[in-house]
């Protein structure tokens, strides 16, 4: 078995409704996510659209945060989910600097490394993350890769010209898929990010990963 | 080809997360320069105990005294950085061996108990065979030690900017700079002409290897990669310009000039200049290079 994510961008409406779920159902602290959405404006007005790209752990084949954790706190179940052992992990925040997608972050309450889980303890009991489960959409595709009869399979194969991951050349061999993306939804250099132009202006942020 | 996307797309982030900042800062610094000094120090006793054994005796209890605090000082530096520093143990209980943490770790281990065995033999026992002798496999250990963190930043896969066969490079060097500079500060005037000669050209040369490698990086990195380059714009114009050209400077321009200074006139004065230059310019010059891929977002 080897669990994946896919995400049909031409649905998703920027709602954040599985952010709100990912942070209820795994008490995510205040300043951290393990799923969030980006939104990005293309184009000069009038003629402008905003883009959604949710964003989430990758659960790569070959996770980079998993072979540099020293203390194997970041690990493979057999599903194939790059999981999370807070109690082991020792705050190094390797996988903080390894991962390429932005997806670990330092949680300011335990002091360790925390990301997205594919709800592994929803899975384990048979049940679809929450993120699934909130969208309005259904934008958020999930299942077994290695089924070829699986939802995420046939929806892979009857989008096979329009599937795509993030950040290929890093070789991460990454299980989160993205339909109907592009270098502006995927690729981060291909957006600025200027003082001014954010939903929400001077935010007072918590401390990220305390003591620095 | 991001800026002219972006040119023809106008595409502007107007809602994302804080990004988590500068996680690896300054204590990381202090650990990649202590280490420097601790291995480098090693590296430079050893070879001045096989090439002037005659008139380098003494600096067999020093250099083994200097390298334990210096590495201490990297382990100490190592461990407050964790976020759960009292779990530092499970590294030797719970390891994963592709982790270049975990091997370094182990390194590390290893060689301060050689250090201690060295000291235990020069000031203990006074037995210099050996101190000898346990510095033969000291020197050996010191290579990996010196390598582990060009290791680690080569796992950080997020870090194009960090890439291994250079970082390795830059490692060494950084421990032959550091600790030729720290034998020249120890030395005072009991060195002879021919000693003080060689510690000038082994600091000149570590500080001109540095910087090719670095003008190298600012000048083709951006050619491989796209990421490179726009971690690169920090230093050429951004906010750590400044900062990079003090520690290029400081590093290894100053000591590569006062190196030829000092071998024209003979002057050890402008030799001590130039290694306490080394010293400081090596703690700025790695803390730019480890600070600037962390302000790129990821996301």
């Amino acid at each position: 078995m080897q669990l994946g994510f896919l995400v049909d961008l031409r649905l998703c409406m920027g709602c954040k409704g599985c952010e709100i779920a990912c942070k209820v159902e795994n008490e995510v602290p205040l300043s951290t996510w393990r799923l969030r959405v980006k939104y990005v404006d293309v184009g000069t007005f009038p003629e402008t659209k905003r883009t959604f790209t949710p964003l989430r752990c990758n659960h790569c084949a070959n996770a980079p945060c998993e072979r540099i954790c020293p203390v194997s706190a970041l690990h493979y179940l057999e599903n194939g989910i790059v999981n999370i052992d807070k109690e082991r992990c020792i705050g190094c925040a390797g996988c903080v600097m390894a991962c390429p997608y932005g997806a670990i972050y330092i949680d300011p309450q335990t002091q360790t490394a925390d990301k997205c889980t594919y709800c592994a303890h929803r899975i384990a009991s048979s049940m679809m993350p929450s993120c699934v489960v909130a969208c309005p959409v259904e934008a958020n595709i999930f299942g077994d890769l290695d089924d070829p009869m699986s939802s995420i399979s046939k929806y892979i194969q009857s989008h096979q010209g329009d599937v795509q991951v993030r950040k290929v050349e890093k070789g991460t061999d990454p299980h989160h898929y993205y339909v109907g993306g592009g270098n502006v939804t995927l690729n981060p250099l291909a957006s600025i990010r200027e003082e001014g132009h954010n939903l929400y202006n001077n935010i007072t942020h918590l401390p990220v990963g305390g003591h620095h | 080809m991001a800026h002219e996307m972006i040119a023809a797309t106008n595409a502007i982030v107007t809602l994302d997360v804080a990004l988590p900042g500068i996680v690896w800062g300054w204590i990381i610094t202090m650990n990649m320069w202590a280490k420097s000094i601790g291995t480098g120090i090693i590296f430079l006793g050893f070879y001045l105990l096989k090439k002037h054994p005659e008139q380098t005796g003494f600096i067999r209890f020093p250099v083994v005294a200097i390298s334990i605090v210096f590495i201490h000082i990297f382990l100490f530096f190592t461990v407050i950085d964790l976020h759960q520093m009292f779990r530092f143990w499970h590294i030797f209980f719970y390891p994963h061996v592709t982790s270049a943490i975990t091997i370094g770790a182990w390194m590390a281990t290893g060689f301060v108990g050689l250090l201690l065995g060295m000291a235990y033999a020069i000031y203990m026992k006074k037995d210099e065979a050996l101190y000898d002798k346990l510095l033969n496999y000291t020197v050996i250990l010191a290579v990996p030690v010196t390598l582990y963190t060009a290791g680690l930043m080569a796992q950080s896969t997020a870090r194009e900017l960090w890439q291994m066969p250079t970082e390795s490079a830059q490692m060494i060097l950084a421990a032959l700079l550091a600790g030729s500079a720290m034998m020249i500060l120890l030395g005072g005037n009991k060195f002879s002409d021919a000693v003080k000669k060689d510690l000038a050209i082994v600091l000149g040369l570590a500080a001109a290897a540095s910087f090719i490698l670095y003008m190298a990086e600012l000048v083709f990195g951006p050619m491989k990669a796209e990421e490179v380059a726009a971690v690169l714009h920090y230093i050429k114009g951004g906010e750590y310009t400044i900062m990079f050209w003090i520690g290029q400077v400081m590093a290894f321009l100053v000591p590569m000039a006062l190196v030829c200074l000092s071998l024209k006139n003979q002057s050890y004065y402008l030799l001590k200049i130039a290694a306490v230059s080394a010293l400081v310019g090596l703690w700025v010059s790695k803390h730019v290079w480890l600070v600037i891929p962390q302000l790129l977002p990821m996301s």
